[in-house]
């Protein structure tokens, strides 16, 4: 008797497992990320520290995550409703960096009222980010084009575009480094809201996640966004608008990105530089997977991923660690979560496979004598 | 040596909780052709997939040829000599006959150059009494043709049992014929047939015995099939005696009833300059089933795809009730009361993954049935959904479980449920009753003959010719994407629909 395994698809899958799949997944991945981070030196009372102690429940951690916690609740946004259609927008750091460069541009060259500004600013941003998804979108329903590709090269795009306003145009004459200048203090900047440096751009980005919830919970959008995202042809077939519903809601999702672009110039930076946009993209599809495209989901979720890049400032900083450190530790609880998963969706049981010695020689005879055929 | 090829003793199989076969058993004799009839899902497939090593038994004996043996694998399969022709064929499209035997064959027939394999490949197509062209490209064959490349596969394997998943499901009746008389040359020339089918006539005409599934269990175990009558085998089927009459009438030809579907001049290219509809001109009036009858694959996927409006490619127009609906998007035109029951019911009407209720409510969504844009309304969803389950004896699920865990019986009668309600004004239906057991296949029947009674105007397409002939009042044929007739019922017969069928005009 030898042993075998054997995987088998679940008819339906209950909603316990998924639960314990999900929290199995994290956990795995936090293991590994732990065993990561001690080899690079970090004890574990470090660990705990700064992932825990510091990013959770200190004042000043605490502020820092709410404040990183603001472009991550908007991209996570724009990721589930994009990735609900099964729209792979890989190019979200592209978007972002769009809508940070249309509301420098508008803060720089003083466009309109300076009682309006930050709302023009905001609005500058939320088109940029729609119009740089745009472009992918209509490649894709026009002419089939891939959006992994065209998403994530326009995402490279708007690197150099930012660049070639930094050290061009845009560079603020008083310094030789590629920043812009400054935003004016009085009306191009997000208020402060008493908590260290977080600014009322978290309020903005849980109006929007309250918005995107109705939208895909209770409007009608979201019943067409689900169905278009289980099947398209289907979902043509039954007579739903599916190209405006593509359409309307990829752009919602880009909107968000530009959006939250305008917030980090606006609330943090306070100037367009080279750093102000690094790793929207990967955080972005980590929070929608973890909540499941869930938009309420994603408002703690996109705390805790805030919490780890806070973790991550003070590992740089005390430990000299890269901050490219937290992108891995994203990735192994992306991977392990996903890994898991497989592990909800099919059983694995052991069976007993009896050993055999193969029958009688079977006769492969060609030749067609039926005679031969049968022994 | 046992005269007795394969026997399966007390069979049993579950996925995932769901038992699919209970202590089924099979007796396979040496040269004969032995039918394995039954309902979808009585477990027939299951059965054979065991044998053939796609599945493992949970419980049961395989014996081949007096021995015990255990089967984990298709190569386990395969070295016992024991081969399978799915339903969907395994061949690669662009390459050749050849290259395709040589790709499946080469571990059995060692490294052998393409001519050589060719060559075999042909002397073993003479000796089963076909000719075949070894260097065409197989996506260019007729499915009969690719048939018998599998057949041929099968036996350069060396397999001596064969096992064959509803082959004549997608043939004409001239195709069936060659391809079952080639199984019973088969089976006399000594080899084990298995013959997967839920035909009655090819089980009583050409079959030697026959063995009947319902329900993962064995009904019925090896009874000599010359001579089953029909009425008892379709009792074995499906448990009680089923009438195969039709609970409503029929509708009759009506000339003066008017016309609500009109299709003038549609035409269709591919990018590649073939023409896949010709000139196609059809009216189809008020209170009739118009019946096309056709080979898969002569224009009948685009012409459904077009009157819907999923065709964007397309020249000459489509008329509901003397509107031109062309240009209209399809939930326009299911405003106006177009509705579509396809064959292929998870692509285009219903979405595995939604909710039953979400799927019987999808279409009347855009309509403000279920509440404004800004707020959907889903417990009057589920509320009606729980009357269509009451009403259409929908079993198996509730109305919150996933379409895709619903039978396909069940499936078609949530659809039926959607599509056919008040409203409807023209009804497509193509092939709609494929791959559904004879129950289910009643209550389609009845559903468009009631459509066609409330005064819509029913396009039937079918590759099922008995399909055309039961229900069609008047009946077209597609061949190569152009339209001969429509004739009326008592201008034509089988084998003249036959004819046009095979594109002989």
């Amino acid at each position: 008797m030898r042993k075998r395994l054997v995987l088998m698809p679940r008819q339906n899958i209950p909603f316990w497992l998924n639960a314990v799949s999900l929290a199995t997944g994290v956990g795995l991945g936090l293991t590994f990320a732990t065993a990561l981070l001690l080899t690079t030196g970090v004890d574990i009372e470090g660990i705990i520290n700064e992932f825990i102690l510091y990013s959770f429940t200190s004042q000043r951690g605490l502020a820092q995550t709410v404040t990183k916690a603001t472009a991550f609740l908007l991209v996570g946004l724009g990721s589930a409703v994009a990735l609900k259609l099964r729209f792979w927008n890989i190019g979200i750091d592209g978007q972002v960096w769009l809508g940070a460069i249309a509301a420098a541009g508008v803060a720089i060259h003083d466009i309109g009222d300076p009682s309006s500004r930050l709302v023009i600013m905001a609005i500058a941003a939320i088109i940029a980010g729609s119009i740089w998804v745009g472009i992918p979108v209509v490649l894709k329903l026009k002419l089939g084009v891939n959006e992994v590709i065209s998403t994530l090269m326009l995402s490279y795009v708007a690197f150099l575009i930012a660049q070639h306003l930094l050290y061009g145009d845009w560079r603020d004459p008083s310094t030789s480094f590629p920043v812009s200048s400054g935003f004016d203090v009085e009306t191009e900047r997000l208020k402060r809201i008493g908590f260290g440096h977080a600014h009322s751009g978290i309020w903005l980005a849980l109006a929007a996640a309250l918005i995107v919830s109705y939208l895909m919970l209770v409007n009608r959008f979201g019943f067409y966004l689900t169905a278009i995202g289980i099947n398209p042809k289907g979902a043509k077939a039954a007579g739903l608008p599916v190209s405006i519903v593509i359409v309307v809601a990829v752009l919602i999702a880009g909107g968000l990105c530009g959006f939250a672009g305008f917030t980090i110039v606006a609330g943090q930076e306070y100037r367009l530089t080279q750093y102000v946009v690094h790793g929207y993209t990967f955080s972005a599809i980590l929070i929608a997977f973890l909540a499941r495209f869930n938009p309420i989901a994603v408002i703690p979720i996109s705390f805790i991923v805030a919490g780890l890049f806070t973790a991550g400032d003070t590992l740089k900083t005390f430990y000299q660690l890269p901050l490219s450190l937290i992108l891995v530790v994203e990735a192994l609880i992306l991977g392990t979560v996903v890994a898991v998963e497989f592990l909800a969706r099919y059983k694995v049981s052991l069976v007993l496979k009896r050993t055999h010695q193969p029958s009688a020689p079977v006769d492969h005879n060609l030749s067609g004598k039926s005679n031969q055929v049968v022994p | 040596m046992s005269d007795v090829a394969l026997s399966l003793q007390d069979i049993s199989k579950s996925f995932d909780g769901q038992s699919a076969l209970k202590r089924a058993s099979f007796e396979l004799r040496w040269g004969e052709l032995h039918a394995l009839l039954g309902e979808n899902g009585a477990g027939k497939s299951t059965l054979m997939n065991v044998v053939c090593g796609l599945y493992t038994a949970d419980d049961g004996r395989v014996v081949i040829n007096g021995e015990e043996v255990s089967i984990t694998s298709p190569a386990d399969a395969s070295s016992y000599g024991i081969g399978m022709v799915h339903q969907h064929f395994k061949l690669i499209g662009p390459f050749s006959v050849a290259e395709n035997l040589m790709l499946s064959c080469s571990r059995k027939l060692g490294l052998k150059s393409i001519a050589e394999v060719g060559r075999l490949a042909s002397e073993t197509a003479q000796m089963l009494g076909f000719n075949i062209d070894i260097s065409a490209r197989t996506d260019s064959l007729s499915v009969a043709e690719r048939q018998r490349i599998e057949i041929i596969k099968l036996t350069l394997l060396g397999a001596n049992i064969m096992i064959l998943d509803e082959p004549t499901a997608v043939l004409t009746d001239d195709e069936s014929l060659i391809v079952l008389s080639l199984l019973q040359d088969m089976a006399d020339q000594g080899r084990a047939v298995v013959l997967i089918t839920h035909r009655l006539r090819e089980v009583t005409q050409y079959a030697d015995r026959v063995t009947v599934m319902r329900a993962g269990e064995t009904i019925l175990a090896g009874a000599t099939a010359k001579t089953m009558n029909r009425g008892h085998l379709a009792e074995a089927m499906v448990g009680k005696s089923v009438s195969l009459d039709m609970a409503e009438e029929l509708p009759k030809e009506n000339p003066h009833a008017a016309t609500r579907l009109e299709l003038r001049n549609l035409s269709l290219s591919r990018g590649s300059g073939a023409t896949v509809i010709n000139q196609l001109n059809l009216k189809v009036r008020s209170g009739e089933i118009l019946g096309v009858a056709g080979v898969g694959g002569n224009g009948q996927t685009e012409l459904t795809e077009a009157i819907i409006g999923l065709e964007d490619k397309l020249t000459g127009q489509v008329l509901i009730d003397g509107k031109d609906v062309t240009n209209l998007s399809i939930g326009r035109r299911r405003q106006v009361g177009l509705r579509l029951v396809p064959a292929d019911r998870f692509a285009y009407a219903l979405l595995a993954e939604f909710r039953a209720y979400e799927n019987l409510a999808l279409t009347d969504v855009p309509g403000n049935r279920y509440g404004k844009s800004w707020r959907l309304s889903r417990e009057r969803m589920k509320q009606n959904a729980k009357q269509v389950f009451l009403e259409r004896r929908i079993t198996g699920g509730k109305p919150t479980t996933r379409t895709r865990l619903l039978s396909g019986g069940n499936a078609q009668k949530l659809l039926l449920a959607r599509e056919l309600n008040q409203d409807a004004s023209v009804l497509v239906a193509h092939s709609p009753t494929r791959g559904l057991d004879v129950r289910a296949y009643q209550a389609v029947h009845e559903s468009v003959v009631g459509a066609a009674r409330n005064g819509a105007a029913c396009l039937l397409i079918s590759e099922d010719l008995d399909e055309v002939l039961r229900l069609a009042t008047r009946i077209a044929v597609i061949s190569r994407g152009e339209i001969h007739g429509p004739f009326s019922t008592s201008e034509i017969d089988r084998s003249r629909i036959g004819e046009l069928m095979a594109g002989h005009a």
